[in-house]
C-alpha cells in the first residue's frame, strides 16, 4: 500500500447557486492511477480541478470544505497557485497545444518557472519529456514544427510532454482519450501505465474498459456525491453498492 | 402620377397575396387535391407577377420619355423655323418651352415657341396616358397569366424561388457595375492626367503646388510649358504627409486601442464589458467634422500653446494635432476588432497555460495574443486604411500646405485633403490641374485596395486555424 498523496476532506463545490460536488471524501495514493467514472456531469471534472485550482477560472465557482496534498492545505486563499501548478499538472479532454513550435510548446512551462537557464539545460528538458510522453523519436527531426500539425494522438502525448516538462508529482487527465481513435489511445494507456512509476495520476474516463485496464483505484461518482471508492478490481467485481453495480454493468448512464 | 401608379401597383398585388392564398385553398378542398405548394407561395406568385413587370415597365418608361420627348419637340420647333447652331441652344430652347408650359417663363414669347409649348403639352398628355394605359394593360395580362397558372395547380414554389433568386442576383449585379463604374471613370480621367504629365514626374516629383499650373490649351503644351509643369504636380510630398499623419494616428490608436481591446476580453467583468464596450464604440459614430472641429478649436492652439511656453515654434495647424485626435477615432476600431478576436481564442488554449502554472498575463502575452495576431494585424490593418482615407480631420487641423516634413510640428497635407481643395469651387475639366485630382483618388485607391487585401489574407489566415 502506498502513501496517500492527496486528501479530500468534505469537498463540496458551488457553481453560483447550483451545487456540484457534495462532501467529496476520496484519498489518492501515491505513484499510482486513479480513475473517476460516473456519467456526465456528476462532478468527476469538478474534483480533480480542485486539485490544480483551475476553478478559480471560473468566476462563480466556489469550492469549500478541505483537500490537502502532503499534508498542505489546497483550498487555502494564500496558497501560491503557480508553484501548486508546478507540482500539479494537467491533461485536457481535447488536446489543446499553443499555437507555437513543438518544441516551445514544452519548453513553455519550463521557461514560466524560471528552469533552463541555458539552451543546453532547456534542450534537456525538452528531449526528457518528450521521451517521457513516447513522443522523442516521431518528432525529433522537426521540433521547429508547429505543434497543431502533429496528429490528434500526437498532440495529446505534446501536451502530456507539456504537463511533465515542469516536473511536477501529480498528473490530472481529464478524459485524456476521449477525442482520440483506439490505436492512439492504447499508446496513451501504455504511457499512463510508465509513467505512474513516476507520478500520482488521476484519470477520469467514460471508459469502464480504460479504467479496469489503466487504474489501481476508481471511485465512482454521481449526482456530485461519492457513491463509491476501492481497489479497482474490487469495483468492476463486486462493488458494494448498488448504483455502482448498474452503472457498470451499463444499466444507466 | 407616378407616385399614385406606384402606390396603385402596391396596393393591387398585396390584395391579390390574400386572394391568392384563399383562392388556392378552396380549389384544394374543391377538388380534393393536394396542393403542390403551401397556400401562401400562390399567394407571393400572385404578387410578384403582378408588381414586377408593372414596375420594370415603368422605370424603363420614365427612363426614356424625357428623352423621346426632347427629341420630337426640338425637331418640330426647328421645322416650324427655329434657329439653333448647336447642342447648347437647342437645350435652352427646350428648357424655355418646359417653362412656358409650367408658367414660370416671363421672356418674350414668340409665335414658335407658343406653338412648340402648346404641342409639348399635348404630348406629355399623351404619354402619360398612353403610359396609364399601358401599365394597367400590362398588370392585367400578367395577373390573368399568372392567375391560370395557379389554377392549374403549378409548381408556384419553384417558380418564387427563382423569382427571388432574379431579384437577389440583379441586386449584387448593380453592386457590381457601380464598383466598376467608379473604378473606370478614375481610370479614363488618371490617363488623360497622365498624357500630359509624366507618370515618373508625377511618382518621384517633390513638389507640390497645382494652382501654379495654368494651361493655355490642354491638347498642345509645349515643352517650355512642360517644363513649368512637372515640378506642379510631385506626389511625394502627399505621400509623406499622409503616412506621417496615419502613423502618427496609429501610434495613439494601435496601443490605446490593443490594451483596451484586451482589457474588455480577458479582464473586464460582463457587466463593466456591457457598458463599456458601446461607450468605446460612441467614438466612432462621432462625425469627424466633429473630431475636426476639436482638432482645429481645442488641440491645435493648446499644442501652439504649450510649444510656445517651451520656446518652440508651432504652427496652429500641426500634424501632431491631426494625428493624435485621427488615433483618438481610430480607437474603437482597433479596440472592437482586437476584442472579438482575442475573444475567439479558444479557452483551452488559456487553460492549458494556466495549467502548466503561467499566471494571467504570462498567458495573455505568450499564449493569447500570438494565438490572436493574424486577427490583430488584420484589425490595425484596416484602422490604417482607415487613418489614410480620412480627409476632414486633416482638412481642419493639419492645413493644406504640402511641406515635406517630418517635423510633427508643422503643418502638412494629405491626398485626400488636396483632392478636395482641388475639386472645391469652379473648374476646368480639361485642365491637368482637375485632372490630378482622379490622379490622386487612383492612387490612393490602389494603396488602401492593397492595405485591405492584406488585411482580410490575415484575418482569413487566423479563421482557418481555429473554425
Amino acid at each position: 500500500m502506498n502513501n496517500i498523496k492527496i486528501k479530500s476532506k468534505n469537498l463540496n463545490v458551488y457553481y453560483g447557486e447550483k451545487q456540484a460536488l457534495y462532501d467529496v471524501n476520496l484519498d489518492l495514493n501515491e505513484k499510482e492511477v486513479t480513475a473517476l467514472i460516473g456519467p456526465s456531469g456528476c462532478g468527476k471534472s469538478t474534483f480533480i480541478r480542485c486539485i490544480n485550482r483551475m476553478n478559480d477560472v471560473i468566476d462563480i465557482c466556489k469550492v469549500t470544505g478541505n483537500i490537502e496534498m502532503d499534508g498542505i492545505e489546497i483550498n487555502d486563499k494564500d496558497l501560491d497557485v503557480v508553484s501548486l501548478r508546478e507540482r500539479v499538472g494537467m491533461v485536457f479532454q481535447k488536446p489543446n497545444p499553443f499555437p507555437k513550435s513543438i518544441y516551445d510548446n514544452v519548453s513553455y512551462g519550463p521557461k514560466i518557472h524560471g528552469k533552463g537557464e541555458s539552451k543546453n539545460e532547456l534542450d534537456e528538458i525538452v528531449e526528457h519529456s518528450l521521451k517521457k510522453a513516447a513522443l522523442w523519436e516521431e518528432v525529433k527531426d522537426r521540433l521547429e514544427e508547429p505543434g497543431t500539425s502533429l496528429s490528434g494522438g500526437q498532440q495529446q502525448r505534446l501536451c502530456i510532454a507539456r504537463a511533465i516538462s515542469v516536473n511536477p508529482e501529480v498528473i490530472l487527465m481529464d478524459e485524456p482519450c476521449s477525442a482520440l481513435d483506439p490505436i492512439a489511445t492504447a499508446k496513451i494507456e501504455e504511457l499512463i501505465d510508465e509513467l505512474k512509476k513516476t507520478y500520482t495520476i488521476v484519470i477520469v474516463t467514460h471508459s469502464m474498459a480504460q479504467a479496469v485496464r489503466v487504474s489501481q483505484k476508481t471511485g465512482f461518482f454521481h449526482l456530485g456525491k461519492l457513491i463509491e471508492v476501492g481497489k479497482t478490481e474490487k469495483i468492476f467485481k463486486n462493488p458494494d453498492n448498488k448504483m455502482t453495480q448498474d452503472y457498470i454493468t451499463g444499466r444507466f448512464g | 402620377m407616378n407616385f399614385v401608379l406606384i402606390f396603385l401597383i402596391t396596393i393591387f398585388s398585396l390584395s391579390l397575396f390574400f386572394y391568392g392564398r384563399s383562392k388556392t385553398k378552396s380549389i384544394s378542398i374543391e377538388k380534393n387535391i393536394k396542393l403542390k405548394a403551401l397556400p401562401k407561395f400562390y399567394g407571393y406568385y400572385l404578387v410578384l407577377w403582378c408588381s414586377i413587370p408593372a414596375l420594370v415597365f415603368l422605370l424603363v418608361w420614365s427612363l426614356f420619355e424625357p428623352i423621346i420627348i426632347k427629341t420630337i419637340i426640338i425637331e418640330t420647333a426647328a421645322n416650324q423655323g427655329a434657329i439653333f447652331d448647336d447642342k447648347n441652344e437647342a437645350n435652352l430652347i427646350y428648357e424655355k418651352i418646359k417653362a412656358i408650359h409650367l408658367g414660370t417663363y416671363f421672356g418674350d414669347i414668340d409665335s414658335i415657341l407658343k406653338e412648340s409649348a402648346l404641342s409639348y403639352a399635348k404630348f406629355i398628355n399623351l404619354f402619360t396616358n398612353s403610359k396609364v394605359v399601358l401599365i394597367f394593360g400590362i398588370i392585367i395580362s400578367s395577373v390573368i397569366y399568372a392567375l391560370n397558372k395557379i389554377k392549374n395547380n403549378n409548381k408556384a414554389r419553384d417558380d418564387v424561388e427563382r423569382i427571388l433568386k432574379g431579384l437577389l442576383f440583379v441586386s449584387s449585379l448593380i453592386a457590381i457595375l457601380t464598383t466598376l463604374g467608379i473604378i473606370f471613370s478614375l481610370l479614363f480621367e488618371s490617363i488623360k492626367f497622365f498624357s500630359v504629365i509624366n507618370v515618373f514626374d508625377y511618382l518621384f516629383g517633390t513638389n507640390w503646388s497645382p494652382q501654379r499650373a495654368f494651361v493655355r490649351d490642354a491638347s498642345s503644351i509645349t515643352a517650355e510649358e512642360y517644363e513649368d509643369l512637372k515640378d506642379a504636380f510631385g506626389f511625394i510630398p502627399l505621400i509623406a504627409g499622409t503616412s506621417f499623419i496615419a502613423f502618427i494616428a496609429m501610434l495613439v490608436a494601435v496601443p490605446v486601442g490593443l490594451f483596451s481591446g484586451i482589457y474588455m476580453a480577458e479582464y473586464a467583468s460582463s457587466k463593466v464589458r456591457k457598458f463599456s464596450k458601446p461607450i468605446i464604440e460612441i467614438l466612432a459614430g462621432i462625425p469627424t467634422v466633429v473630431y475636426g472641429f476639436f482638432a482645429a478649436l481645442t488641440v491645435g492652439p493648446f499644442f501652439r500653446q504649450f510649444g510656445e511656453s517651451l520656446g518652440l515654434t508651432v504652427s496652429s495647424e500641426s500634424a501632431l494635432a491631426a494625428g493624435l485626435i485621427m488615433g483618438i477615432m481610430i480607437i474603437p476600431y482597433v479596440s472592437s476588432l482586437s476584442d472579438d478576436v482575442i475573444n475567439s481564442v479558444p479557452q483551452s488554449l488559456r487553460d492549458g497555460s494556466y495549467a502548466v502554472g503561467a499566471t494571467k498575463s504570462e498567458t495573455i502575452k505568450q499564449v493569447v495574443i500570438p494565438a490572436a495576431l493574424p486577427g490583430i494585424i488584420g484589425s490595425v490593418l484596416l484602422a490604417v486604411s482607415r487613418a489614410i482615407g480620412e480627409t476632414m480631420i486633416v482638412v481642419m487641423a493639419a492645413g493644406l500646405a504640402a511641406n515635406l516634413t517630418i517635423n510633427p510640428l508643422e503643418s502638412t497635407t494629405t491626398i485626400t485633403t488636396q483632392i478636395v481643395m482641388i475639386l472645391v469651387g469652379d473648374q476646368e475639366f480639361d485642365s491637368p490641374k482637375t485632372q490630378s485630382a482622379f490622379a490622386l483618388g487612383l492612387t490612393l485607391f490602389i494603396a488602401t485596395l492593397i492595405l485591405n487585401y492584406i488585411a482580410q489574407r490575415a484575418v482569413k489566415k487566423y479563421r482557418e486555424k481555429y473554425d
